[in-house]
């Protein structure tokens, strides 16, 4: 108890470094503006880390949601823009479309036995391939139907989207710790032999995993396009990598049994931080990628070291 | 939007506009030359403006794009120059910028303009007409061609206007000169995909004559397919921006011409425009910058 606590602790020490840092280096970084743009920008990230940290518990992986991203984007522009569809129909399709595939890629890997790595590379291609397909490679304007959700809202500065995304990082990690699905993830990933001679079923929470990554893909892809204001059929390229660095800047295990939605969240904030921070700085592109990787692999090593000692 | 601190910044004085240049990726080197000639300008007039330059990382990143003009609107810039990766993606955070009290210039891939309407704004666009340039390029190539030679265009990323415009400019000089285009491919900008869609188009169409690339980084990637097609001889190349990798091949022949728009001096353009607006107190209107053909 006193370790996961201290866990969430350094996380956050971390965060208010960052954000004392760069507000003593730059002096628009401390205000409203700031703190908007770092909620508004992460809603579609947080989403997919969560569902990301489910399915790394149990000792999956998931790389074909930037594809989804961009695919059940599609989906929304197309039913928004040509068939006149209206936000809430759309959102419904992206999520359940979302959840099939996502679905998809679990069910195949499970009942075959093959890596989840590879059936979710397989899965990017195609997924990208059908989002080209739909939008005939062109950007859809949807416009004020859909903007509101990832604007500020209420006379605040954060947006619908922002508090949508919170309250399901609250939800995912009720499942995990709280649910008998949430203890059957953990034991599946920790050692999925001693699941089974313990009666916890296998097979199918792992598929579940999958497709509700894949479910809240799909609505992350809703809040991705409120924020360009369309759909964008090249979204989400490399976005799973962004999820995988946050989850894992949270401690989530790549090897399965081990991690928290709430701490993926916190490396979400840190890494949207980080980058925001380098922005106001002035960084130059390739100086923000270098320190970027660097606190990725930095936060890792911390985590291994503390486990060992 | 309210800001805990005060933005105006002492020491570079409190009269001094800040301008942020937003660009496509810096790994580009035609945006890289872009953004050197808008720092090069910056020193030479420092006393006039504060110039805080960006791009993203990949061409087709939306969202980081949005997210570096929120960051710009939140350290409270007065002027906006952005050559928006995407003609549509980026119109809403513009409006929001703009609702912000941020004057907008538009440079290098013009904002589609039914979207611009559709959303109710109006951003001027400072830049060259991408299809008269592509036209002129597409008539120093027909000069070498014969009336009924195939050719075959590879575009950019087909979101972008500036493609759609060098392909309707290229498509405009093939026409009229009686050339037969067997084939439209994108290229999306990149030298190595361009690379491998020339390729097949050289294998499809043996009696191809002609490439024109909608840029040269996409020109420099034919020409890698022509060469090891051993077709150079028989297939011309054109490409579009003058980057310094191309001289040489311009100087062998191996790419016949490219069109300068003086990319160092793009951006250019839009901060002296925004400038200008920022002090006349004006709203200003589009600009046409000049554009060159180059053939060696």
């Amino acid at each position: 108890m006193l370790r996961r606590f201290t866990d969430y602790l350094i996380l956050l020490a971390v965060l208010v470094a960052m954000v004392l840092l760069f507000g003593l280096l730059r002096d628009t970084f401390w205000s409203f503006a700031t703190l908007g743009n770092i909620a508004n920008r992460i809603p579609a990230l947080a989403l997919v880390a969560t569902g990301m940290t489910l399915v790394m518990i149990t000792g999956g992986i998931d790389l074909s949601v930037g594809s989804l991203l961009g695919f059940c984007g599609a989906v929304v522009g197309v039913a928004m823009v040509d068939l006149q569809l209206g936000l809430f129909t759309a959102l419904l399709l992206s999520l359940a479309l979302g959840g099939v595939l996502g679905g998809g890629t679990g069910f195949v890997s499970v009942k075959f036995r093959l890596p989840s790595f590879i059936v979710s590379l397989g899965m990017l291609e195609m997924v990208r391939g059908l989002a080209y397909k739909l939008t005939e490679s062109k950007t859809k304007y949807i416009g004020a139907a859909i903007e509101p959700l990832g604007a500020p809202f209420g006379g605040l500065v954060i947006s619908p989207a922002f508090v949508v995304s919170v309250l399901v990082v609250i939800a995912g990690q009720v499942l995990l710790s709280n649910t008998a699905l949430g203890r059957h993830f953990i034991a599946i990933g920790a050692n999925r032999e001693a699941a089974l001679v313990s009666g916890v079923p296998v097979d199918r929470p792992r598929i579940l995993a999958h497709a509700l990554l894949g479910a809240l893909t799909g609505l992350a892809a809703v809040f991705h396009c409120s924020r360009l204001g369309s759909a964008d059929p090249n979204a989400g390229v490399g976005f799973e990598l962004s999820a995988i660095a946050a989850v894992v800047v949270g401690g989530t295990s790549l090897m399965g049994g081990r991690g928290s939605v709430v701490k993926s969240f916190l490396g979400v904030l840190i890494i949207a931080t980080l980058e925001a921070g380098l922005v106001q700085l002035g960084a130059s592109d390739p100086d923000k990628r270098i320190v970027t990787g660097a606190v990725i692999i930095a936060a890792v090593l911390a985590d291994t070291w503390r486990r060992k000692s | 939007m309210s800001s805990c601190r005060p933005v105006t910044d002492v020491q570079s004085g409190y009269d001094k506009p800040k301008v942020a240049l937003v660009m496509k990726s810096l790994a580009n080197e035609f945006f890289q030359t872009m953004a050197e000639g808008a720092k090069k300008h910056q020193t030479a007039h420092a006393a006039d403006y504060e110039l805080i330059v960006n791009g993203i990382k990949n061409e087709t990143d939306l969202a980081e794009q949005v997210a570096l003009v929120d960051q710009m609107i939140a350290q409270g810039v007065q002027a906006l120059v952005i050559a928006p990766a995407d003609s549509k993606a980026l119109i809403t955070v513009l409006k929001r910028a703009k609702d912000s009290g941020v004057l907008v210039i538009n440079i290098d891939n013009k904002l589609d303009a039914d979207t611009l309407k559709q959303a109710g704004l109006q951003i001027p666009f400072v830049g060259p007409d991408n299809r008269d340039g592509a036209k002129r390029v597409g008539e120093v190539l027909a000069k070498k061609l014969q009336s009924g030679d195939e050719v075959a265009i590879l575009e950019g990323v087909t979101t972008a206007f500036n493609s759609q415009q060098r392909k309707s400019g290229f498509e405009d000089a093939m026409r009229a000169a009686g050339m037969k285009i067997v084939s439209v491919q994108s290229g999306e900008w990149e030298m190595e995909k361009a690379s491998t869609v020339a390729a097949g188009l050289l294998t499809a169409n043996p009696g191809l004559k002609a490439l024109l690339c909608a840029n040269d980084n996409m020109a420099l990637g034919a020409a890698a397919a022509v060469q090891s097609a051993q077709k150079t001889a028989q297939v011309q190349i054109v490409g579009f921006d003058n980057i310094s990798a191309l001289k040489p091949l311009l100087a062998d022949g191996r790419v016949l011409a490219t069109a300068d728009q003086h990319g160092d001096q793009l951006a250019v353009f839009g901060i002296e425009a925004a400038l200008k607006a920022l002090k006349d107190k004006t709203v200003p209107s589009d600009v046409q910058t000049p554009v060159d053909v180059v053939t060696k």
